[in-house]
């Protein structure tokens, strides 16, 4: 297990909550966006910071939680398209080609709670 | 050679049910189409959406690019045969159903035009009072009504990422009539057909080739009012707004872009600026100072009172 860190960290959900092939987003009530998002690909949860590197700070989903394509194969911005691995956050293709989405600094407990 | 402004954009989408989720909530009217949706403004022009791999889809421009064609309306048939004479100087020119032509731009983008769809329609704009104005709302009407049905009223712009500027400007300017209403310096012009006075129903932005694309499109609503409470509407169904709501220099028209599953931002705008040919166009740097009068954020409850703490729910 991790240690915890010093500043108090937010419960986001259980991991058994984020679902094969979905994602869902976290922020603070009442804001216009969501901070960051978390995703389950292949059985691995990841999480990345809602931030299109293309436009700084600009958030990536259509609507809330709609971060996936479809089909679940790539995280996909809402703004211009820009389609990410949702495994690496690699961009392939769109605007930001080559950039990457910045991880989310998220804890996982020994219960499977996720604190970021 | 009058062409009057979009009538439809055709897309080829992922997935059919979100795109025509996304279209109802927006407050657009469904209107049948076969193999695919299709949504209008009042005035019957529209957005329509098919699969992606439906065989009777245009190739798109670039990968990733869901925008498939643009069609565009024109006065009557005489200013179809005064294009096709224009463009075929150049290009092919093909005719298709229902006495329409297609070509393609200078930027990859393919075009139609038609006897354009656009129906009359009768509706008032939004009534303001103001202290010393003569023309005011009518004593008892009020200025708003949380449940006032809202649509939009008719398809108003498109804003392409182009890779060369100005050769996409050069088709639309020198062969199709369009004027320059207003240039971003270094960015791209504001273009207004012939046969309309709005500020702009093109917006060409220089981009990298792999950007090529769609910024946004926007259908133009009834006033500001209806600007806002339908984008408040759309937010509390969980869309995400990416601009807005506020008010453009450039056109003066109100705004609030939100993000959307088809690559692109799709805008709610009101009260656009009218222009004729004595217009002399403006040329400014593009900044946050430049392309909005005014930027609005929402909070949703300030006040004390029922529902919020003691001080309000201000921070």
């Amino acid at each position: 297990m991790a240690p915890m860190p010093d500043l108090p960290r937010r419960r986001l959900c259980h991991v058994s909550e984020v679902n094969e092939g979905q994602a869902r987003g976290f922020g603070r009530p009442g804001a216009a966006q969501d901070d960051l998002f978390l995703l389950r690909r292949n059985g691995q949860v990841h999480a990345y910071l809602n931030a299109c590197p293309h436009l700084a700070g600009a958030p990536l989903p259509w609507r809330k939680d709609a971060y996936l394509s479809p089909e679940g194969s790539a995280i996909v911005c809402g703004a211009h398209g820009a389609r990410f691995d949702p495994t690496t956050g690699l961009c392939f293709q769109g605007p930001c080609l080559g950039e990457q989405l910045r991880r989310a600094d998220i804890m996982i407990d020994e219960k499977g709670n996720v604190f970021y | 050679m009058k062409i009057v402004g979009l009538d439809t954009l055709i897309f080829g989408v992922e997935d059919l049910a979100i795109a025509g989720q996304f279209f109802r909530d927006y407050g657009a009217i469904e209107a049948p189409i076969e193999g695919g949706l299709r949504f209008e403004a009042l005035d019957g022009t529209g957005v329509e959406f098919y699969p992606a791999d439906d065989a009777r889809l245009p190739a798109a421009p670039v990968a990733g690019c869901q925008l498939r064609k643009t069609v565009m309306g024109v006065s009557c048939a005489e200013d179809l045969e005064a294009i096709r004479a224009e463009v075929s100087k150049d290009r092919e020119v093909r005719s298709v159903a229902d006495q329409s032509i297609e070509c393609m731009d200078n930027s990859g983008f393919l075009l139609g035009f038609q006897p354009t769809i656009r129906k009359a329609f009768h509706l008032p704009s939004e009534q303001a009072n103001a202290p010393g104005a003569a023309s005011t709302r009518q004593v008892n009407r009020l200025g708003v009504d949380a449940n006032q049905t809202i649509a939009p009223r008719t398809l108003s712009h498109i804003v392409y990422f182009v890779p060369d500027v100005a050769a996409a400007e050069e088709f639309y300017v020198r062969r199709l009539g369009f004027r320059c209403t207003d240039r971003f310096e270094q960015v791209g012009p504001f273009l207004q057909p012939m046969g309309t006075l709005d500020h702009h129903t093109h917006f060409l932005i220089g981009a990298p080739p792999h950007m090529q694309g769609v910024e946004h499109f926007a259908f133009h609503f009834g006033g500001p009012t209806d600007v806002m409470l339908n984008g408040s509407r759309f937010v509390e169904k969980g869309y995400q707004p990416f601009w807005g709501p506020g008010r453009h220099l450039f056109g003066s028209n109100w705004f609030w872009y939100f993000n959307s599953p088809f690559g692109c931002h799709v805008e709610m705008d009101a009260d656009m600026d009218l222009h004729d040919a004595s217009w002399r166009h403006r040329t400014v740097q593009l900044s946050a100072d430049t392309s909005q009068a005014f930027l609005t954020r929402v909070r949703e409850k300030w006040s004390p009172g029922p529902g919020t703490p003691k001080h309000g729910a201000y921070a």
